[in-house]
């Protein structure tokens, strides 16, 4: 089921790619659909059944081809699969503009692919090869059918894109290279149950900042975030609401499944450093989201700040910091996928999105769109209730009480930082419910949102609700993975 | 059964929420209406069953929602409780639910986001209910969040007004403020025992008492805790809009008038009352703690009740009189006695729910005929109404504090239990002092209010000709000024653990002063002026009053300006510094790269090739070194 979720997406992707440019954008769309919509279906029956594939792969350098599911990827590998077909659905409707509907169609489709398989590798290398597919068709996404007004700054947010993120995945390989030659096995599942013995630990701390340094590019986390605003805004709602929900979730993920398992030792003193920067991202992230004159712009930032809850759970060292990690990036990954689904039908309609613009208030022309929003907005501002609270109420707790190997009075002022963080996140969250939700103007009319935008967008609601209301399902998945990660506890 | 209603009580106007979004943007609003009167009465009856339960057939203490939430080393069990004092509590809140209710289908009729007003009023009595009953800090934090959302909803709901969409901005940022602290106190009190249930919390920070494990009750820090029912009582201070947190709440007078009934009389302002009371064991051991909640509470006290004297705006009169009353309720926490209880906070909050939403409908009632809700339009606006006119007067009477009403009663065992705390040190002395200096303030503006509504020489009493107020309405305000009246029964009764004292002389004193300060007021206006603040004051410092003295100005320069001037200085540094090293890059990049080109087209082909002679020299050289 590993195999067919992955090779479905690559082999519809390389068809359209090559056979399918002549078809029509109509049937591009509904083979797409089916083929993400099974591989969906292959991804649920893997986590149901947790099967593994593990094949040599390059033997002479001791390489396997190594895919499983656990606590940990399950999630992501949902919400992936999850998303992949939304936005496919999403585009329905609307033919992209830059390129044949083919690439468009093959690109979404390697993302999805490179991500899932991001998210089965249990082999090192493996893990930075899928790592790195993703980034091809991520740049053809921004660049050939991103935002059609602004040529240079398709190309400037395309390039600045890769190279950063490039420059990331280097540190992360030596980082990777200087693990499995110090550990004699590229195999993450040996590499967590060693748990870094017989490494040195000055060793291991240098092998942990290089791969959090290299990660930390992904997540992103202050101050190597300048790639993520330019990125999000020039994309194609399809292309944003990946870039959000799914590729910034590799990053997190790779900081549980390669410096936290592997070289636990030297993430300890690493994880302090981490501490901070996730606990600067969350005010820094949230100022900037008072001050940016671009929603999609602002909702971006307001990403870097909530991945800053994200760092601050994994840097706390406990169960219970990781399972805040793990909640707040999938919540994160519904929420933002929101936002971008609506702020992205914004843009289309509106032709611009700069807040300074009078336009006509959305609760009024567009009651739909309008409720969507405010839904993203309450949850990213952390209502309980909604998806965002848990996570970040749990990481909050998780640096007030972290591990006992972590310096304390530090780690409790982050999480007093990080409780102030929420209120930046409700001041921005309001400033733009009160710009564009609410108001008196009702001109100039937009369409509301109906048909595939529409059962998107209601579904990431839907989503939003039942992680919010009913966390327990999801804690529980993740659970029994943490606790072996983490160990130690009860 | 009991376990049963009270999951039910907080289920069902959940589910109503849903239920009336779902049918909100129906043109026809009598679907909408029918699903809110429904989910509240229905609430009602379930609640009134979980109090015959409770007292029937015995308390249930810990009662699961939900499996409890895996959250590694903290434990999350989700708990609710059917006890005495949270089964009362909610039978209130939904009693005031279903009145707020009732008047609103009748108030908003032809509001085209009725049905969207509805469904959020369901969702804040859902919320409210959810933290009296819960027995987990979590499912309190959850309900008290919940409730800050849907007040912003509520003030908001006349978005096209920016006045409107202003203060539901502000309401929310500072209560949002202040529960940072509720959040942080939260935290640091489950992190003490790795539960947020409230036995494991109370067992483990309040005493020794009641404690399960022993090894769990060694002595935890005096400061922490201190630090954390500090950090607690903030939260309420902004939620009930206390000093210095105080000034969004008069200005959420900008909601409709069902939702300021909803969210004074016994909801979110007041919630603040009833979670610290569940805590009462924990908060008696954290003095600190104690001597903000009192200091906050008899300067709100006192302060509140002169500026709702002076308010041009009878809605912005009662707003600011239950920021006085909530703080009296708030200091008899802050004072009782260990041995006495949270039990005369709790007795406040349930008499001030009644009359405050009794005053609340009336004046909404009201204002409907006359148009407005200034003190200068309402004059002699209760003549000639057969309904609203003894309900004004009831409620007044009842705010006023006049035996035997509702109000009396409760507002006596506070200050008597500040009494008892007095014996115990300054801060008692303190709350007491508050207390009987509010006590004349509150007769004088109950007596304002009530001499410019009933003004004989300004009345007009074809104005009610056209009063098209239904049954419910009638009804629901019937039902209000009934449990205004006799609601103070309720002490002689097993409904509520009052273990605290009433005491007598205090009464006779606080009598005498009510009478005295509102035939004082009595003599102030005349003829042509019967308002006592115009005569008073004048118009010009009257508008001072109406401003809060400024307070809001205070915000905007102390809070707002400069959190938007680090934006500000954010996104400069966003631009010209952190992404000045990545642009940085790119040019010394392209530049190097321009560089080498240049140099390599300017070499002649003869010395190009040395240098690769010279290359492959060095590397040879290398590989023999290091071989």
């Amino acid at each position: 089921m590993i195999l067919v979720s992955l090779v479905l997406p690559a082999a519809v992707a390389v068809w359209l790619l090559s056979a399918g440019r002549v078809v029509s954008h109509k049937w591009d769309n509904r083979i797409t659909v089916t083929a993400t919509v099974l591989t969906l279906a292959a991804v649920i029956v893997a986590v149901i059944t947790r099967p593994e594939v593990d094949r040599p792969w390059v033997p002479a350098l001791g390489l396997r081809w190594h895919l499983a599911v656990d606590g940990i990827s399950a999630p992501l590998l949902l919400l992936t699969a999850i998303l992949g077909v939304g936005v496919v659905v999403h585009s329905m409707d609307r033919q992209p503009s830059g390129g044949t509907p083919g690439a468009f169609h093959a690109c979404l489709l390697l993302v999805e692919f490179g991500a899932l398989a991001t998210f089965y590798a249990r082999d090192a290398v493996l893990f930075f090869v899928a790592f790195e597919v993703v980034l091809v068709p991520m740049w053809v996404l921004i660049s050939r059918f991103g935002d059609p007004h602004d040529r240079r700054q398709r190309a400037d947010a395309a390039g600045r894109f890769v190279l950063y993120t490039v420059f990331g995945s280097t540190l992360m390989l030596l980082g990777i290279l200087a693990l499995v030659v110090k550990a004699g096995t590229a195999d993450l599942d040996v590499l967590a149950r060693a748990a870094g013995h017989g490494i040195p630990v000055g060793t291991q701390v240098l092998i942990a900042a290089l791969l959090v340094a290299g990660l930390a590019v992904k997540v992103p986390v202050f101050p190597l975030h300048t790639w993520l605003p330019p990125a999000h805004t020039t994309a194609p709602t399809a292309g944003s609401v990946l870039l959000a929900a799914v590729l910034l979730k590799m990053g997190t993920y790779g900081l549980v499944r390669l410096p936290l398992a592997t070289v636990p030792d030297g993430f300890q003193r690493v994880a302090p450093y981490l501490a901070v920067l996730g606990a600067v991202s969350i005010i820094w992230g949230g100022l900037a989201c008072l001050a940016e004159r671009d929603l999609k712009r602002l909702i971006a930032y307001s990403s870097v700040a909530h991945m800053g809850f994200v760092v601050i759970g994994i840097a706390s060292g406990t169960q219970t910091g990781l399972q805040a990690a793990l909640f707040a990036n999938v919540a994160h990954g519904v929420i933002s996928a929101l936002l971008f689904v609506v702020v992205g039908g914004l843009k289309d309609r509106w032709g611009g999105t700069d807040l300074r613009t009078a336009r006509a208030a959305v609760r009024e022309v567009a009651p739909r769109l309008g409720f969507a929003l405010v839904v993203g907005l309450a949850a990213s501002l952390g209502l309980p209730g909604l998806a965002g609270f848990w996570g970040e109420f749990l990481a909050v707790y998780a640096a007030w009480s972290p591990a006992d190997d972590r310096p304390l009075a530090l780690f409790r002022t982050i999480a007093v930082v990080a409780a102030l963080g929420t209120v930046l996140a409700a001041a921005y969250a309001l400033r733009v419910a009160r710009v564009v939700w609410a108001g008196e103007r009702r001109e100039p009319l937009i369409e509301d949102s109906r048909d595939s935008e529409w059962d998107v967008a209601s579904v990431l609601v839907l989503a939003t609700l039942v992680l919010g209301v009913l966390p327990g399902p999801l804690l529980a998945l993740t659970s029994g993975s943490v606790a072996a990660l983490v160990g130690g506890g009860p | 059964m009991t376990a049963t209603a009270a999951r039910l009580v907080v289920l069902l106007p959940a589910v109503a929420a849903v239920l009336g979004l779902l049918v909100a943007r129906r043109i026809d609003p009598r679907a909408a209406r029918l699903v809110a009167t429904v989910g509240s009465l229905a609430t009602v009856i379930v609640a009134l069953v979980e109090v015959i339960g409770v007292h029937s057939t015995g308390p249930v203490r810990a009662l699961q929602v939900a499996p409890a939430l895996d959250a590694g080393e903290l434990r999350i069990p989700l708990l609710l409780q059917a006890t005495t004092a949270p089964a009362l509590i909610a039978l209130v809140v939904a009693v005031v639910g279903w009145a707020v209710q009732a008047f609103a289908g009748w108030y908003l009729r032809d509001d085209d986001r009725y049905g969207t007003f509805a469904a959020t009023v369901s969702l804040f009595t859902a919320g409210m209910l959810l933290t009296v009953q819960s027995a987990d800090l979590v499912l309190t934090l959850v309900g008290w969040e919940v409730m800050g959302w849907c007040s912003y909803l509520l003030i908001g709901h006349w978005s096209r007004k920016e006045s409107a969409r202003r203060a539901a901005l502000k309401a929310f940022l500072v209560t949002r403020l202040a529960d940072v602290g509720f959040v942080l106190g939260v935290v640091i009190l489950a992190a003490g025992p790795g539960s947020t249930a409230y036995r494991e919390v109370v067992g483990f920070w309040g005493g020794t008492a009641g404690c399960a494990d022993a090894g769990a009750c060694a002595a935890p820090s005096g400061t922490l805790r201190t630090v954390a029912m500090a950090l607690l009582v903030i939260g309420v201070l902004g939620k009930s809009g206390m000093v210095p947190f105080h000034d969004w709440l008069p200005d959420a007078m900008e909601g409709p008038t069902p939702a300021s009934a909803l969210i004074h009389a016994a909801t979110m302002v007041a919630a603040g009352t009833f979670v610290l009371a569940q805590l009462f064991d924990v908060l008696v051991a954290a003095d600190g703690a104690r001597w903000l909640l009192a200091v906050s509470t008899a300067v709100t006290m006192v302060y509140a009740a002169v500026l709702a004297f002076g308010q041009s705006d009878l809605k912005r009169l009662l707003a600011y009189s239950t920021l006085s009353q909530v703080a009296l309720m708030l200091s008899a926490l802050a004072v009782a006695p260990a041995d006495e209880g949270p039990g005369a906070g709790v007795l406040h909050l349930y008499s001030h729910a009644f009359f405050k939403a009794l005053l609340f409908l009336a004046i909404g009632w009201l204002s409907i005929a006359v148009g407005s809700t200034a003190a200068a339009r309402m004059q002699g606006g209760l003549r000639g109404h057969l309904f609203i006119r003894p309900a004004m007067f009831v409620g007044l009477l009842a705010l006023a504090g006049v035996p035997p009403l509702v109000g009396f009663v409760s507002k006596e065992y506070v200050l008597s239990a500040a009494e008892a705390g007095a014996s115990e040190g300054g801060r008692g002395w303190l709350v007491l002092l508050a207390g009987i200096v509010t006590v004349p303030l509150t007769a004088a503006y109950c007596m304002r209010a009530w001499l410019v509504l009933d003004h004989v020489g300004s009345a007009d009493v074809t104005r009610h000709d056209s009063d098209s107020a239904g049954v419910p309405v009638r009804t629901a305000v019937t039902v209000l000024t009934v449990l205004s009246v006799v609601g103070g029964v309720v002490v002689f009764t097993p409904l509520l653990d009052l273990e605290t004292h009433f005491g007598w002389l205090l009464a006779l004193v606080s009598l005498l002063l009510v009478v005295g300060a509102g035939l004082a007021v009595r003599t102030v206006p005349v003829d042509d002026q019967p308002d006592p603040a115009t005569r008073l004051f004048g118009s010009a410092r009257m508008a001072l009053f109406d401003k809060g003295f400024g307070v809001d100005r205070l915000y905007v320069t102390l809070v707002a300006r400069p959190v938007l001037k680090l934006a500000d200085l954010v996104t400069f540094l966003d631009r010209e510094v952190v992404d000045a090293y990545v642009r940085g890059t790119a040019v010394t990049a392209y530049w190097a790269g321009k560089g080498g080109n240049r140099a390599h087209q300017r070499e002649r082909a003869a010395s190009g090739l040395a240098w690769v002679v010279a290359g492959v020299v060095a590397v040879a050289l290398a590989g023999v070194a290091l071989w």
